[in-house]
């Protein structure tokens, strides 16, 4: 684990050092592009863009002033330098983007397969995908329909929707100091990458549905930092389409991130894996459901992966990991070395993200708050999770009235498993703890761990099931008039040492 | 007599305004000023309050109130502070679609209304036309989709039906969907120092005074795509009469001042004094009664108009009769003290909704009067007028001749739209008449900035014409500039 | 039996071809907006493409200004721009690309049985997009000749059965229309006029078969008409210019 991080680290500096040769600057209003936020200029930039490209690469460099503009390519050796007070703006046209077959995807700002690029400056991406996406909506309902979209849940599929950014197959990738605001699908996309380097940029993605915050999908040698993701969906996403790539040696340090889904998350599609990420100084507020979900559910290999330093303030669930089997064609999947540790959290009463636009949606009820919870499969085990000085705060209150899933065998086994479920903290409904839950695994530790729960429960903290293995040292719970309550429950469970 | 109606009218209206005097902050009834949360009802519910109240003003101050359609009633006025928008949603049904006319201000039969101060009204009228064509597209709006835009319930700005004492004062109007304010069958009203803006989208009318009477338009400023102001008559049974038109500029992408085109009714009495036209793509001054209505004692004093692709055009025609309505009648015009520059360009170019290139070719059009057959236009007096044209018509692009056969082919059009263009090429560049009676021409200078093959003037069907101190420069000289035909009663002086 | 079942399929097709010619399709269906400030290329590209696969129709636009860059006519397919309806040129120089050698507001290569009619409009912006086009060479960014980055007003090259009708053409930056390698093509009631740039030529067509320009109006400050290569069965009648000449063809 240590060697992965000093490697990372090394990586990082010569990332720095790669993007130091794109020299020459171009004024893309020298190409005619015109700053006037009505004026299309697609055609101009990606004129500018493939003018540099064949000239030695260069900035091209957008001065203050709002560019409409559709789909364009990044081409090898060129950087887009957006001045503090330059903003790319998305053409409200959805026909003004292009399907990218081999994306599948729509975005305003494409890269496949080039070397050597970036997004920089203090300047804004704005996709304007709220008018964008019900601009499509409108198209598709008069019967005008390229897509043949079948417009699931009442709004164009997401592929169908451009985002900000979408980057393939590329390699040397820096996005440095700028705001990304308002795609009308997921935000940025980074799928089979390498050396991907992104650092203090600002993100305001909640206009549209799925608006994600990042999306690091099997890319190679990636570092995050000093950023700010505020997003109507997952935040920190790594995901992995392919079968025949992960996501590995992916640094994300100091980021802060509010979302209407989870803060960090590995998946949903998690086909490849996720392998040797450090995740540090991370802050998670008003988010809707998980601090950190880390989901194996289509074959993902997970493993090696360190979270140092969270804090995580009104935030619906803390940590979630999970083994399903959905779309695993027969891969195997493995989650293991897990360690997360230095967390602080807050878990609320009421909703976590009520009163934004799109807020994460209500689910079925009744349900009490729910407890953090590892939950692996009968025959998927997930193994050796390591929790080192943790404190999570829950409103306790949980009122076996409204909903009840006791200790007894027959209640505990009548949980359902649910393999090919969506994987989300609150999809077994009612669990038996109100701090913890782990099922199927084999070797927890636990160490100067602090579970409170503000008004007094009915569950115990942490239930354990089919646990094979685990250590319990400097555990502590706080919990009203809880006087000779048994808080750690095990069942099914062996090799269990608390100290 | 009009004159003493008017100053009662104005003591009457100055006593009205002492007479509602309360005032309301709109934050009162809960109207929010952040320009994203819907207040229809709310300001609904404030002018419902204060009218029952027995009236006062309705105060709005800095910010940007979105609104659907607003009901008007008795004895309210809205007073928009400076910075304070009234801004249009862009939800179609947000509107009183299912009424004829339907408006974003809407009153019928409402007394005693104003809309007064410094502030806007935006129609956002663009944005409601594409959302309205979405629906439209989609099977739920049912529209014909003429000309490929909403053609029916646009919603316009202020509509006002059989009103009395209204007052519309110092606001900006801008951006509606359809046209910007129609006073229709209103009497004892007053606009005073307003600003239209108004070029969002198709038919933006700037101001239309329908079927009204005693009206004052005072030191406006009125730019819109569609005629910008511009009197109707509806009602056959009903017309504009005691109108006045003092001190205003007009921009358009239509005609600059305009009788019609509906015109069942008529026009009578209407004083139109001291105004500016500039950059209008069709006439500076239309009158036209295509539809039976009677026009009479019209006065057009002091009109400058710049860069307006025509300059005068009188028309009668024979459109919407009816049954048992008999052709409309134009007498008594008299147009004095008036300047213009017609273009060789398109005098709107570069507007977004330029008004339409027309089937071409076609050289530049003379002014013209035009009667129909059997219906002369009677007792137009053009009295100190210079009007300057570019010349340089080619009868390679586009020819009538003055031989007989050129000048019968002109057709009558009794029922075409009437347009200065719509005769396409006519033989004059400076004036065509045809059937006119007793026309008076005094004073008159005809300038063309280039040679055209045709000359200044032609008189198709005339009887009775006095011309007096005409004159024509067009460069090259030595041309015969007056052609008449089948012209009887002509006076020529000096 | 073969015979009659070709006969059958033939008289279908046939008849299939001429219902789905009638099919008309409003521009406003693929959100084209007639405000002269949005540049509706992509629209517009996407009812050409859209018309055209599904057998070809029409294409109408109604009174208006409609801002463009380059359109790609794709076969069966018709434009009709009635009275009023200006298709505007955008002034951006990288909005245009070629047919054949020559960029063009509509382009075509490889098309059949293609028109665009009607009453209406299609303006070049020429001096706008001149100057646009001029500053790009002087900066180095544009690495053609004025001549080859000027844009027509339309450019068509190997199509067959064509039809250009009734509508005024205006002001390009470039010539106004070239026609090469085509076969079968109509010009007839054109009104052109192109005075806002230099030698900006009316006609010009080479190596074609079946030309025919009848009643049309050339004030262009180049030559109205100026064929290059060969090309047979020509046929050039009614068609003038300001001094009243009439055109022919040069042999």
């Amino acid at each position: 684990m240590k060697a992965s991080m000093t490697k990372l680290l090394s990586l990082a500096v010569a990332l720095l050092a790669t993007f130091q040769l794109s020299a020459k600057d171009y004024d893309v209003q020298d190409f005619g592009a015109v700053a006037d936020g009505i004026a299309l200029n697609t055609n101009t930039i990606q004129y500018a863009i493939d003018f540099i490209h064949e000239n030695g690469g260069g900035r091209l460099v957008f001065h203050a002033g709002s560019y409409v503009t559709g789909s364009i390519y990044l081409k090898s050796n060129v950087t887009i330098h957006l001045e503090r007070g330059a903003t790319l703006l998305g053409s409200t046209n959805p026909l003004d983007y292009t399907y990218e077959k081999i994306c599948a995807w729509h975005s305003l700002i494409f890269a496949i397969k080039q070397e050597n690029i970036g997004i920089t400056g203090q300047g804004v991406i704005n996709g304007r995908g709220f008018i964008t996406a019900n601009n499509r909506l409108n198209l598709i309902h008069r019967g005008y329909n390229p897509g043949n979209d079948l417009i699931t849940l009442d709004r164009p599929r997401e592929w169908n929707r451009p985002q900000n950014i979408y980057f393939r197959e590329c390699k040397n990738i820096t996005i440095k100091d700028i705001t990304l605001r308002d795609p009308a699908s997921w935000n940025q996309t980074y799928d089979q990458c390498q050396n991907l380097y992104v650092d203090n940029i600002y993100v305001d993605s909640k206009s549209y549905w799925n608006n994600d915050g990042i999306d690091i999908v099997d890319c190679k040698d990636v570092v995050i930092k000093n950023s700010f993701f505020d997003a109507a969906d997952d935040v920190l996403c790594l995901k992995s389409h392919s079968f025949e790539h992960m996501c590995e040696n992916v640094l994300i340090d100091n980021c802060v991130g509010r979302s209407s889904a989870n803060g960090l998350k590995f998946g949903t599609v998690s086909r490849g894996g996720f392998k040797n990420i450090t995740v540090t100084n991370m802050t998670i507020y008003d988010t809707y459901r998980s601090a950190i979900t880390f989901a194996a559910v289509d074959g993902a290999h997970i493993e090696n992966i360190l979270v140092d330093g969270v804090r995580s303030i009104n935030t619906g669930n803390v940590i979630y990991l999970r083994i399903g089997n959905r779309w695993s064609r027969g891969k195997e999947p493995v989650m293991k070395d897990i360690t997360i540790k230095n967390v602080y959290a807050e878990v609320p009463f009421h909703k976590a993200d009520a009163g934004y636009n799109y807020e994460g949606p209500i689910e079925d009820l009744p349900r009490n708050i729910s407890p953090a919870s590892i939950v692996g499969l009968p025959e998927y085990k997930i193994e050796n999770v390591t929790l080192e000085n943790v404190e999570i705060v829950y409103p306790g209150a949980g009122n076996p009235y409204y909903a009840k899933v006791g200790l007894t065998p027959e209640e505990l086994d009548g949980i359902p498993e649910q393999p090919d479920r969506y994987p989300e903290f609150s999809q077994f409904k009612e669990l038996p703890a109100w701090g913890m839950y782990i099922r199927h695994a084999n070797g927890i530790h636990f160490k100067n761990v602090t579970f409170k729960a503000l008004a007094s429960d009915y569950r115990p903290a942490i239930v354990l099931d089919d646990v094979n293995g685990g250590t319990f040292e400097g555990m502590q719970y706080i919990e009203p008039n809880s006087e000779g309550k048994n808080q750690l429950f095990d069942y099914k469970s062996q090799n269990i040492e608390i100290k | 007599m009009n004159k003493r109606n008017l100053a009662a009218l104005l003591l009457g209206l100055l006593c009205l305004t002492q007479v509602s005097a309360k005032d309301y902050n709109a934050s009162l009834f809960g109207i929010k000023s952040n320009g994203t949360t819907l207040n229809t009802t709310a300001i609904q519910k404030a002018i419902d309050y204060i009218s029952e109240k027995g009236g006062g003003t309705l105060q709005f101050y800095v910010g940007r109130y979105l609104t659907g359609t607003l009901f008007l009633k008795p004895n309210v006025t809205i007073n928009l502070n400076e910075g304070a928008v009234l801004v249009g949603s862009t939800n179609p049904y947000d509107y009183n679609l299912e009424t004829p006319y339907c408006a974003l201000i809407y009153a019928k039969e409402v007394d005693n209304i104003a809309i007064t101060g410094k502030g806007v009204i935006d129609g956002q009228g663009r944005a409601l036309a594409y959302n309205m064509m979405d629906q439209i597209h989609q099977g739920i709006l049912d529209d014909d989709l003429k000309y490929d835009r909403p053609s029916r319930r646009r919603p316009r700005g202020i509509y006002l039906r059989e009103c009395d004492n209204v007052k519309i004062q110092g606001i900006l109007i801008k951006n509606t969907c359809d046209w910007v304010q129609t006073y229709d069958q209103c009497s004892n009203i007053v606009l005073d120092g307003i600003t239209v803006d108004s070029k969002a989208y198709w038919n933006n009318d700037g101001l239309d005074i329908v079927d009204c009477k005693d009206m004052k338009v005072l030191n406006s400023f009125i730019d819109a795509t569609d005629d910008a102001i511009c009197l109707k008559s509806h009602d056959a049974n009903s017309r504009c009469e005691n109108i006045e038109i003092r001190n205003c500029v007009a921009r358009s992408s239509a005609s600059g001042i305009k009788f019609g085109t509906v015109s069942a009714g008529g026009y009578k009495n209407i004083r139109i004094i001291n105004n500016k036209v500039y950059d209008t793509y069709r006439s500076a001054i239309t009158i036209a009664t295509p539809d039976g209505g009677q026009v009479e004692d019209i006065l057009v004093d002091s009109l400058y108009a710049y860069n307006t692709g025509n300059a005068i055009y009188l028309r009668i025609g024979k459109r919407w009769m009816g049954e048992g309505r008999s052709v409309g009648t134009l007498k008594n015009v008299t147009i004095q003290n008036m300047y213009c520059e017609i273009p060789a360009t398109k005098p709107d170019a570069g507007y977004d909704y330029e008004g339409p290139i027309e089937d071409l070719p076609r050289n530049i059009s003379p002014a013209s009067i035009v009667g129909l057959e059997g219906h002369d236009i009677e007792n137009v007096t053009l009295r100190n007028i210079e009007l300057v044209y570019p010349g340089g018509g080619n009868p390679n692009y586009a020819y009538c001749g003055l031989k007989p056969a050129d000048l019968d082919a002109i057709p009558e059009q009794a029922d075409r739209y009437p347009e200065f263009s719509q005769f396409k090429e006519l033989p004059a560049w400076g004036l065509y008449v045809r059937h006119a009676k007793n026309l008076t021409l005094e004073n008159i200078t005809f300038k063309a900035l280039a040679r055209d093959y045709r000359p200044a003037m032609v008189l198709q069907q005339v009887d009775g014409a006095l011309l007096e101190d005409i004159t024509y420069i067009e460069p090259g000289g030595g041309k015969k500039q007056l052609h008449t035909y089948k012209t009887t009663g002509l006076v020529q002086k000096k | 039996m073969n015979k009659l079942k070709f006969i059958a399929l033939a008289l279908a097709s046939v008849c299939t071809l001429s219902l789905s010619a009638q099919v008309t399709y409003k521009a406003s269906y693929f959100g084209v907006k007639s405000d002269g400030s949005t540049l509706n290329t992509r629209s517009i590209q996407k009812a050409i493409d859209h018309i055209s696969e599904q057998g070809g129709g029409t294409l109408e636009f109604y009174v208006g200004r409609y801002l463009t860059g380059t359109l790609n006519l794709k076969s069966n397919v018709t434009i009709q721009l009635h009275e009023g309806a200006v298709l505007v040129g955008v002034t951006f120089p990288y909005d245009y690309t070629a047919a054949g050698d020559t960029k063009a507001i509509i382009c075509a290569e490889g098309q059949e049985n293609i028109a665009v009619i009607g009453k209406g409009v299609i303006q070049g912006q020429g001096t706008l997009l001149l100057g646009n086009v001029q500053t790009q060479i002087n900066k180095g960014n544009l690495k053609e000749s004025v001549a080859q980055a000027s844009p027509a007003l339309i450019s068509l090259k190997n199509c067959s059965n064509v039809k250009i009708e009734g509508i005024n053409l205006q002001n390009p930056c470039g010539n106004v229309m070239v026609y090469s390698d085509c076969k079968d093509v109509t010009l007839s009631n054109l009104a052109v006029t192109s005075r806002q740039t230099a030698n900006s030529q009316g006609v010009i067509f080479s190596g074609c078969t079946g030309f025919s320009m009848t009643d049309c109006y050339f004030d262009t400050t180049g030559d109205a008409l100026a064929s290059a290569g060969t090309s047979t069965n020509v046929n050039i009648s009614g068609c003038k210019t300001p001094n009243g000449k009439q055109l022919k063809a040069k042999k």
